[in-house]
């Protein structure tokens, strides 16, 4: 046994060997019996000094865990065990997320296409909306033939292609004067009786 | 030093599963873990079998140990825990260690030898170690003995015990190794003979 590893071997007990060198020395004592044997001896001269009385110092316990732990699996093999799943598990977790993020991208993407048709009706709703009320602040005196009053309920009035060929053939011969599109005239007609109507239901302002 | 840096490089080794490095750390920490067991339980031998229960759960449990604290402490409270089950379960009232020492000390150690499974050999042993080291004390040199000594004893640090005695650090630990070689050296002989003798006696 070299001088200078015994010495080190003191210091360790001590705790006052660096740790670099605590690793190298810990290594070769866990694997060196006549250095392990020392190494228990230096703590029977501690327990001597200290006085411990009641402590058999030729206790066999060290001898006796030894052989209690002996059946049991290193701890390195419980850990490695433990660690698998836990490796595995690292693994699948960007999988796992990069599948989440490109569910909700998904759903996301289905959503606003199923409402991107409805958006554009909405803003023509509301720029009616608007221009109604404009008109009315101006004192247009009733609604207007640009902006039809109720556009939102209403269905769209469609003339039949037989009207419309009619409405085109009657342009062609009618003279300029007369040359009045009748469907324009029946709508003209039309908004002008329902502003009648709006104006005889409007009650008259308190003098 | 780094601190518990010698406990902690075992205890890495233990945990990617070194069971030789557990076994040196039982060797260090056996007769502090039985000490401290007894302030629970007087007979000794009771007391070892609690420190032994305490080493294997500490073992089962090295892999939860981060090292958050010193090793010591954290065994220490293991065998806290264990002692104080083992004396519940067995219906027992804690018996505190420090009762007994303000009695006498003889009569302590006869009431501690009366309630003792161990054999007379065995105790005949214990004595010639404990003779076999106070003997190897006193014939030490004054500056070895007043370093072993104030590390053993006192529990002082390198640089402490430097401190006290105005020499360097190196010297402390050149002196305390020296100690310990001196030491060793006579009680290597009573080991390979008193443990070989008390083996064959099972």
């Amino acid at each position: 046994m070299n001088e200078e590893l015994d010495s080190q071997l003191s210091a360790m007990f001590d705790d006052e060997l660096p740790p670099a060198e605590c690793e190298l020395l810990a290594r070769r004592l866990s694997r060196d019996e006549l250095l392990k044997a020392r190494w228990g001896r230096y703590a029977v001269v501690g327990a001597v000094i200290r006085a411990e009385r009641g402590v058999r110092l030729n206790a066999r316990l060290a001898g006796r865990v030894n052989a209690a732990i002996s059946s049991e699996p290193a701890l390195g093999e419980v850990g490695v065990a433990a660690r698998a799943p836990r490796a595995a598990l690292r693994w699948w977790q960007p999988v796992a997320g990069a599948a989440v993020a490109a569910g909700v991208a998904a759903v996301s993407v289905l959503w606003l296409r199923t409402q991107a048709p409805q958006a554009p009706l909405a803003a023509a709703r509301g720029e009616a909306a608007n221009v109604e009320v404009s008109c009315l602040g101006a004192g247009c005196g009733g609604r207007s033939y640009v902006n039809p009053p109720t556009p939102l309920v209403r269905p769209m009035v469609v003339p039949s292609t037989q009207l419309a060929n009619y409405v085109v053939a009657h342009s062609m011969v009618a003279p300029p004067v007369a040359r009045r599109n009748l469907l324009s005239a029946f709508m003209t007609s039309e908004a002008a009786a329902e502003a009648q109507e709006s104006q005889a239901n409007v009650p008259a302002p308190a003098h | 030093m780094g601190a518990d840096a010698s406990d902690l490089s075992l205890v890495r080794r233990v945990q990617r599963g070194d069971k030789g490095a557990f076994d040196a750390l039982v060797l260090k920490y056996q007769h502090k873990l039985v000490k401290l067991v007894m302030r629970y339980v007087r007979n000794p031998a009771e007391a070892e079998d609690i420190a032994q229960e305490a080493f294997i759960k500490a073992y089962r449990a090295l892999p939860q140990f981060r090292g958050d604290s010193a090793f010591y402490t954290w065994l220490y409270r293991i065998a806290i825990n264990t002692a104080k089950n083992a004396v519940v379960s067995r219906d027992r009232s804690p018996v505190e260690y420090e009762l007994d020492r303000h009695s006498n000390d003889e009569s302590y150690d006869m009431q501690g030898r009366m309630k003792d499974s161990e054999t007379p050999e065995g105790l005949v042993l214990t004595d010639e170690i404990r003779s076999t080291v106070n003997a190897a004390i006193d014939a030490l040199p004054e500056d070895l003995r007043t370093a072993i000594v104030l590390r053993e004893l006192e529990g002082l640090s390198y640089e402490e015990i430097a401190a006290a005695m105005d020499c360097p650090v190196g010297t402390v630990r050149s002196r305390i190794f020296r100690a310990r070689e001196a030491i060793d050296k006579r009680l290597r002989e009573v080991f390979e003979g008193g443990l070989g003798r008390a083996e064959e006696l099972g």
